[in-house]
């Protein structure tokens, strides 16, 4: 019929038509709503005028109270201009609804954001990136970019995502990764078991945070013994995470801004890395080992290891995120080591204090790590 | 059944999907607008392309001949045979010159209408629906595709084709003609030799390849934009066929042209060839930035960073991702059987790029001008495989390449 057809007037030439069958790739709507705080807010985003905006990913279950920590941070007097973005895809990346605290506490206005839906391909920055350097551009500067994921989403494929090299001098920056957790019911959240092994997000979500938040600790029934315990559990998942405690996630900001966990300088991070202790993983699925070596390195060597490591797979173990500090032949600064999934970076940092005793020292956080195994591959890195 | 319709049947493209036309907008009828810009193939187009089509009532209801406020549009005559500016990433149209603070002394030109492509081409999903939907969800996007010698077989024979359209259009340049001309050629060309031009509605791109002058970057639209003496333009063309894609460019130069000019695509030349010359398995492929940037920072020129190079096969786009810039933390090592473009962008100013109104033309932030060469490689045991190298037919047009 459509063959033979003449050509016909459409039947409603002017009203407007429904954009129905919308498909999860078309431009991706959002929203945008705006609150004010107080405060002059230009003191918010650290040092230079330069210095590009930090993105704190926050997930956790559903329930665990991230809608809380978000709302109390939008409601408290900060002084700083904070956008919140809602992903609500979870791994299917589209800016959602976000909302803007200017600082001073006011009523929320929506806006409609559109998600930049570029060819991803040959451009280096997921469109995500460009959806948020938009917003930036759009509106007044923001001193901060809060991103809240749904319960369930792995926060891996995101801070990869996010974690744009620095050559591209990119208006945003991935500061670091909250994970707000419910202590009441963390126990029971890492025991829920997924079909065929697949490993669940409780653990994920531990294992990629820089910060956990471990909520509700007013309602866990054991006290401060149980507190612990579930903090020695968490650290036995993740050994680099910082733990806070809260109830009804009221948590000093600067637990939750501006940790720059992977920023490749010398931070508070990287101190921590150098004063923990070797540790192993025993009974666990996804946990934290960490070594350390006093021979120096071989700086293409360790490039070759660490692409073996994270690119080629094969060791029956899977690694979600690694940092480490590298004594590197003929070199007098100390290297650092970050790696999200595939991607890495090892930069010299500061220089070795005089004092210092020049080591490597790493960390991995994944799944089914073998110390032994990582310890043998590490060999091939020594300096000769 | 109607007259005038029959005739037009082979020539009119549905606005949205390129198939032949068969409906028109009324309300377009009514205000006796250009047919080219109101046709449709189906009802289901026309809803879908309504929210973006019904612009063009609006803006051009109050003009009938090119003349806006009261000022005479240069490109009146364009205008009034239904070309127009392309606006959001080639979903809409509008006769009127967008408002830009244009960062060099290049315009945007209108555009033609779509240009057809006959029913028994094979086509890439994008073809009808401006997405390529199997792409985005592809595995090969997250690993990097070990090609079998069938795959390789056919990419060497598309990639082929693709260098003898580039350099048909590589014949056909010189002061006068327009971008559009160019891609009337590379369209033509391509359609002969059994093939669907890649870049046509991929991502609602509304044109068969890339032209991008002097200042553009990359992604520039074919438009009506005559080439002046002493422009350079790159020409990059993508070709579909044998069920793969082969992607090739190069920055040809329009007449005369000034030595910093000569220089900056010389460079640009060299840049590619010296990372091709460190193609070859246990490459990582973070390197190729490394190599691209040294060259062109000894020249006093710098490298583009928003765009890469790309994987490529039987997607148009894949992993890897290969940045041209240095410290990147492209993912990988090379593997003999892997296929890939290395297309480094090269500027005489400052790397910075903007983006026109149209969502596609990346210009330089600076206004200056900018040169890019790209070929599709295939990874071997020993080495290299340059798939879109010259032929012996290709025409001379590089000076360092003659000598």
């Amino acid at each position: 019929m459509e063959d033979d057809a003449p050509l016909a007037i459409p039947l409603f030439p002017t009203s407007p038509q429904p954009h129905s069958t919308a498909d999860p790739h078309e431009s991706v709507p959002g929203q945008v709503s705006e609150t004010p705080a107080s405060g002059d807010g230009a003191q918010g985003s650290g040092d230079g005028q330069a210095e590009p905006v930090g993105i704190t990913m926050i997930t956790g279950y559903l329930g665990a109270g991230k809608t809380t920590l978000v709302n109390y941070i939008l409601n408290e007097r900060h002084g700083r201009r904070i956008a919140v973005i809602l992903n609500e895809f979870g791994d299917e990346l589209g800016i959602e609804k976000a909302m803007v605290n200017d600082g001073a506490g006011g009523a929320l206005v929506e806006e409609w954001v559109e998600l930049g839906n570029g060819c991803v391909c040959c451009s280096v920055k997921h469109s995500f990136v460009q959806a948020l350097e938009q917003l930036l551009e759009r509106r007044e500067k923001f001193d901060h970019i809060l991103l809240e994921t749904t319960g369930l989403a792995n926060p891996g494929p995101v801070a990869a995502v996010l974690w744009v090299d620095d050559q591209l001098e990119s208006p945003v920056h991935l500061d670091s990764i909250v994970t707000v957790v419910d202590a009441r019911n963390l126990k029971q959240q890492l025991a829920d078991s997924r079909e065929n092994g697949a490993v669940n997000e409780a653990y994920l979500q531990i294992a990629f945070a820089d910060v956990v938040l471990l909520n509700k600790v007013d309602l866990v029934t054991g006290g401060t013994t149980e507190v612990e315990d579930l903090e020695a559990q968490i650290h036995n998942i993740n050994g680099l995470v910082k733990i806070v405690r809260s109830e009804r996630c009221q948590v000093d900001l600067k637990d939750v801004f501006e940790r720059r966990a992977y920023r490749a300088q010398p931070s508070a991070d990287l101190e921590t890395l150098l004063q923990l202790d070797e540790r192993d993983v025993h009974d666990r699925m996804v946990g934290t080992i960490s070594f350390s070596a006093s021979e120096t390195t071989d700086l293409a060597k360790v490039n070759d290891w660490l692409g073996e490591l994270l690119w080629e797979g094969g060791m029956d173990s899977e690694i979600y995120r690694m940092k480490g500090i590298f004594n590197i032949h003929g070199s007098d600064n100390m290297y650092m080591l970050q790696a999200v999934r595939d991607l890495y970076e090892i930069v010299p940092t500061r220089s070795w204090k005089p004092d210092e005793k020049r080591r490597t020292q790493i960390v991995f956080i994944g799944k089914d790590l073998k110390k032994n195994t990582l310890l043998e591959s590490f060999k091939k890195c020594v300096a000769v | 059944m109607n007259g005038d319709g029959d005739h037009e049947l082979g020539h009119v493209a549905c606005v949205r999907c390129s198939k032949p036309a068969r409906l028109q907008c009324p309300k377009c009828l009514e205000l006796k607008l250009p047919r080219v810009n109101a046709s449709f193939c189906s009802q289901e187009c026309f809803k879908e392309s309504w929210s973006s089509h019904k612009l063009v009532h609006t803006s051009l209801s109050h003009k009938e001949t090119g003349e806006l406020n009261g000022v005479q549009d240069p490109h009146a005559a364009a205008l009034a045979q239904g070309w127009m500016y392309c606006l959001r990433k080639g979903q809409s149209r509008s006769p009127q010159l967008p408002t830009f603070d244009w960062t060099g002394p290049l315009r945007a030109y209108p555009i033609s209408p779509r240009r057809l492509v006959p029913d028994q081409i094979p086509r890439p999903d994008w073809a009808s629906t401006g997405r390529p939907h199997q792409e985005i969800s592809s595995e090969w996007q997250n690993s990097v595709e070990i090609k079998s010698p069938a795959q390789i077989a056919k990419l060497r024979e598309t990639c082929r084709v693709g260098r003898e359209i580039l350099d048909l259009a590589a014949r056909a340049i010189k002061p006068g003609v327009t971008t559009d001309e160019i891609d009337r050629i590379v369209h033509e060309a391509t359609i002969a030799a059994g093939g669907y031009p890649s870049p046509l509605n991929y991502h609602f791109f509304p044109k068969s390849c890339c032209t991008s002058v002097n200042e553009i970057i990359c992604h520039g639209i074919p438009d009506a934009r005559p080439l002046e003496d002493g422009d350079i333009v790159n020409v990059d063309v993508t070709v579909y066929l044998n069920g793969c894609h082969g992607d090739l460019n190069e920055t040809f130069f329009v007449g005369k042209v000034d030595k910093a000019s000569e220089n900056l695509v010389r460079s640009t030349y060299e840049c590619l060839e010296k990372a091709i010359a460190l193609v070859k398995p246990g490459v990582r492929y973070r390197e190729v930035g490394e190599v691209i940037s040294r060259h062109a920072s000894l020249n006093g020129l710098s490298v583009v960073k928003s765009y890469c190079g790309h994987g490529i096969g039987e997607l148009f786009h894949c992993a890897p991702n290969i940045p041209h810039y240095a410290r990147n933390k492209a993912v990988g090592v090379m593997k003999a059987g892997q296929v890939f473009t290395i297309e480094p962008m090269i500027n005489a100013g400052i790397w910075k790029d903007r983006m026109w109104p149209d969502g596609w033309t990346a210009v330089t932030a600076d206004g200056k001008r900018s040169a890019q060469f790209e070929h599709t490689l295939l990874v071997t045991e020993t080495g290299v495989e340059v798939l879109t190298a010259r032929l012996p037919t290709s025409p001379d047009v590089f000076p360092w390449l003659t000598r």
